[in-house]
């Protein structure tokens, strides 16, 4: 078997951090050099959940989507919401779910302005579950090591 | 090239100080960071009156691309209004625009020596046992920058003076703009807060303070003994609401994960003691929740723009990826965190 991707980049960081920089004697290039580890073990991180990420926060968007599109008054936003709301994802390529992220992000960030002043039920549930879902992708995307 | 860029600062200072001869530059290293500006450190060696002297030097120059679109005379008169004063920084000595010298515009300043700026020292000693004192003058000296008179320290007529109650709208407009702009995918949590932010606006001032922008740890210079020397990176200086700066000053992404003492110092009543005591401003509770809500706003579009300027390949220096990629992750959580409705 291979070693896996995330695996590999975690070894280039401890690598970077325990042997390259402190092996580096101007102090400019070695702060590039730790940089440069911080930033492999964020993205060992992100190799093993993007696509997982991705698709659960499409999957999240397009469930407040369906939601709402019955309450909606009639309009164009109704319309783009109810045609998200039934979309399937294209394939697992992280390109193609953050295709459909953005398009679905922006959509949301419509909707929310729309509901979040007015005072309905319907209104303050889906407001509801959009602060929800907001507070749900922030801790998914959160990155575990912090190097600041 | 950091050799040619030395043997060219040299030439410089030959043209600026015409009563030295024999100007050399011994020593000259890149400072990390600063990705609004090429921070150098140099040693300079000369002859004066008959006898040789030596000078240590702060170069900071434009970069070709930048984190902070700013004007490099901003900081500059922040530092020549501040100098002498109750505010510690750097003496400024020479502003220089014209790129015959080196290649972008530049300033420059004497290194405050032995003293540091990076705030992972602060868990080490010997600065961990001084966070008490560095922290009673990190926020005292906030509140005398809040205290200043403008015009007193002639900055009155190089800086913008926005009307009391629009002092809030322009830097959320900017903000804003910098967002619409720079965002490579959309942002609904800080489209979100800017909605908020718009929707309950802050009361004025009394009066217009400095604002330095960016005044945090991290951003002044502290000895062994517990003394902070000199604040720095005055490059986003404008004047304004003195709250923004407590604010941007007391948000978590600068102990992060710790929120009890900003800044990892003093406990944050504590702080916001000393700030008032300082400043003389009596402290709106309400009014500085807005403030603080605006700094991780301001702060996200920081990073976004960050984030974009390495995407289009502007600025190819990592800290640029950093910037984008760890800060917006608190950030994006501090605001959930704070407006998401309470059940």
């Amino acid at each position: 078997m291979k070693p896996e991707v995330d695996f590999v980049l975690q070894s280039m960081m401890v690598k970077l951090m325990g042997e390259v920089a402190p092996a580096v004697g101007d102090a400019y290039v070695r702060s590039n050099v730790e940089v440069m580890a911080g930033l492999l073990a964020a993205a060992a991180e992100e190799y093993d959940r993007a696509a997982h990420v991705r698709a659960e926060e499409n999957s999240a968007m397009r469930r407040i989507f369906g939601d709402a599109a019955a309450s909606l008054p009639d309009s164009a936003l109704r319309a783009e919401i109810d045609a998200a709301a039934t979309e399937a994802e294209p394939s697992l390529r992280v390109s193609d779910l953050n295709r459909a992220n953005d398009r679905l992000r922006a959509l949301l960030i419509e909707l929310h302005a729309f509901v979040e002043t007015r005072d309905e039920a319907w209104a303050r549930r889906i407001n509801r579950a959009i602060w929800d879902e907001l507070r749900a992708s922030a801790s998914r995307r959160a990155i575990s090591f912090y190097p600041l | 090239m950091i050799d040619e860029l030395a043997r060219r600062f040299a030439a410089y200072l030959a043209h600026q100080w015409s009563d030295a001869s024999s100007i050399v530059v011994t020593a000259i290293e890149r400072i990390y960071g600063g990705a609004s500006r090429e921070t150098y450190r140099l040693a300079v060696r000369y002859r004066k009156d008959g006898a040789e002297a030596e000078q240590r030097l702060i170069l900071r120059r434009d970069p070709p691309s930048s984190l902070i679109e700013t004007d490099r005379a901003t900081e500059f008169n922040a530092y020549a209004a501040f100098h002498g004063t109750s505010v510690p920084v750097p003496r400024p000595l020479f502003l220089e625009t014209d790129p015959r010298w080196l290649d972008r515009p530049f300033f420059v300043m004497e290194e405050v020596v032995g003293a540091v700026a990076d705030p992972k020292l602060l868990a080490e000693p010997p600065y961990c046992d001084h966070l008490d004192t560095i922290g009673e003058q990190k926020w005292g000296i906030l509140g005398e920058i809040a205290r200043a008179d403008p015009s007193a320290i002639g900055l009155l007529d190089k800086l913008a003076a926005p009307a009391l109650d629009a002092c809030w709208r322009r830097e959320l407009d900017y903000w804003e703009h910098v967002i619409d702009e720079d965002e490579l995918t959309p942002q609904p949590i800080v489209r979100a807060a800017i909605r908020w932010l718009r929707r309950t606006p802050p009361p004025p001032p009394r009066r217009l303070s400095v604002v330095h922008g960016d005044y945090r740890t991290g951003n002044f210079l502290f000895d062994t003994t517990g003394r902070i020397r000199a604040i720095l990176d005055w490059e986003m200086c404008h004047l304004g609401d003195p709250l923004e700066d407590l604010a941007w000053a007391l948000d978590p992404l600068w102990s992060w994960p710790d929120r009890e003492r900003p800044g990892k110092l003093v406990p944050r009543e504590r702080a916001l003691a000393i700030w008032e005591q300082a400043s003389g401003i009596f402290l709106d509770r309400s009014a500085l929740y807005w403030w603080e809500i605006f700094a991780s706003v301001k702060g996200l579009a920081i990073w976004i723009s960050s984030g974009r300027e390495f995407a289009d390949g502007k600025n190819q220096d990592l800290i640029m990826v950093l910037a984008s990629w760890f800060p917006t992750d608190v950030h994006d959580r501090v605001l959930v965190e704070r407006l998401i409705p309470k059940e």
